[in-house]
């Protein structure tokens, strides 16, 4: 049997098993180009119980199966770089020991155990930045992003609540007549979860194991070389002096000069004084007084 | 005050361990939801050269809640006022909690690199941003000279 024959008998053979599922793309001399498949778990064909799939594309060498297929793995979801890595190891390890045969059937196969295997998207939560592990329950999105569903819960009960107290800002015959659409964190695209359902869900597992905060000798050399900055800045009169230029709003003034502060004013701002703590104490009370200061003037 | 929650952790751990180029956050001693930060002014622009210091607070429902941002070195910026106080639509409604403090600081950094005078803060720099254009660069240019260099 000529090399030509065993080719497109394997790949008869690969359309009979796979049928729509794979796609075999020829070029213009009608030689195989690239065979293409989108590969998920087994799950009994339950879709809803695919968390994560890839592509395969392979590329076929004139003298294949005398020479390894090139392999590609495209558009993973729910799988992180490792997962891939590992993956294309894996390939190649089959691709060596299949050499002179075909090898696509049992490329297929092999992807499609390993994604059984770790049917449990790799990636994070973008709303807790933690994994997730077995036992967690989480949500995929129409768009294909995951959260917890203890994540995704709050994200809803938060964003319906901000929508309800905007609408009610709203004189009536301002307020949108459409009701308020869940979208997705990671897109923004609108997604459809039943909230109450979400929220019964318990917190991620890996929650429990992360570190705790430390202050490092590297973070107080950092926040020393800020003081530092912070200082030089203000001798040079660069800090905005918050007092002041709130007092110099009351004052109608078109000079410009009006926006350079004054430096024999109020410091303003300043940052937590490192070393001497009543100090510090006192300028922090200062900084959270400006936060609601600045924030409520928006 | 209650525990620090994980994702804060994390956030911090990764910005020391992988600092984004040209900004750093550094939590505060006595307080880990305030941030001492600095951005340095993007290439050409005309903050460029300019060391600008933030401040920046994670609130309780943080990362439900956007944090809260200002500058504290004086920025002639349409968008940020005398206040320091950004108009940033992901600071207020297009926050999503997958937007983390490294991503918030390279919007302010991208910010910088395309003021926006039709969206103002700070009216009387957005108007000669618009009537004045080099005018108003040459006060940004001075204002970054002047307040925003290191020694």
């Amino acid at each position: 049997m000529s090399q030509l024959e065993r080719v497109q008998e394997e790949l008869e053979a690969l359309e009979a098993i796979f049928m729509d599922d794979i796609s075999i793309i020829y070029n213009e001399r009608g030689c195989v180009d690239l065979v293409k498949s989108v590969i998920f778990p087994s799950t009994a064909n339950e879709v809803d119980k695919q968390y994560v799939c890839v592509t395969l594309e392979v590329k076929l060498p004139e003298d294949y199966p005398d020479s390894k297929p090139i392999i590609a793995l495209k558009s993973p979801r729910g799988l992180d770089d490792s997962t891939i890595d590992h993956l294309h190891n894996e390939i190649q390890k089959k691709c060596d020991e299949y050499l002179g045969q075909p090898v696509i059937y049992e490329l297929i196969e092999l992807i499609r155990e390993n994604l059984t295997e770790s049917n449990l998207p790799t990636c994070q939560c973008a709303v807790c930045l933690y994994g997730f592990s077995d036992g967690d329950s989480f949500t995929k999105t129409q768009c294909f992003h995951y959260f917890h569903n203890y994540c995704l819960a709050n994200h809803l009960i938060i964003t319906g609540k901000h929508f309800k107290e905007e609408q009610e800002k709203l004189p009536a015959w301002k307020r949108s007549t459409k009701a308020f659409q869940a979208t997705c964190p990671v897109c923004r695209d609108a997604i459809y979860c039943d909230v109450d359902e979400l929220k019964t869900a318990l917190p991620p597992r890996e929650l429990d194991d992360a570190q705790k905060f430390e202050v490092t000798h590297d973070l107080k050399v950092l926040q020393q070389k800020m003081q530092q900055l912070f200082n030089y800045q203000k001798s040079k009169g660069g800090i905005i002096d918050i007092e002041a230029e709130e007092n110099k709003l009351l004052l109608i003034t078109n000079s410009n000069d009006s926006q350079v502060a004054d430096d024999s004013v109020d410091p303003g701002p300043s940052l937590a004084n490192n070393i001497a703590p009543p100090l510090s104490n006192g300028l922090q009370t200062r900084h959270q007084r400006h936060y609601s200061k600045y924030t409520s003037n928006r | 005050m209650a525990a620090l929650p994980r994702r804060i952790i994390k956030e911090t751990q990764r910005l020391m361990q992988e600092p984004v180029p040209g900004i750093s956050a550094v939590p505060d001693e006595s307080n880990a939801r305030y941030f001492h930060v600095i951005v340095t002014g993007p290439e050409d622009s005309p903050f460029e050269g300019g060391l600008f210091k933030l401040e920046l607070f994670l609130p309780e429902d943080y990362p439900m809640s956007a944090p809260k941002v200002r500058f504290i070195t004086k920025i002639y910026h349409p968008n940020i006022d005398r206040l320091g106080r950004i108009c940033l639509d992901i600071l207020k409604e297009k926050w999503s909690p997958a937007l983390q403090i490294r991503t918030v600081l390279l919007s302010i950094q991208a910010l910088l690199s395309a003021p926006n005078p039709d969206d103002p803060l700070a009216n009387d720099v957005a108007e000669l941003w618009k009537e004045n254009e080099s005018e108003a660069i040459r006060n940004a240019k001075e204002w970054t000279r002047r307040y925003a260099m290191d020694n």
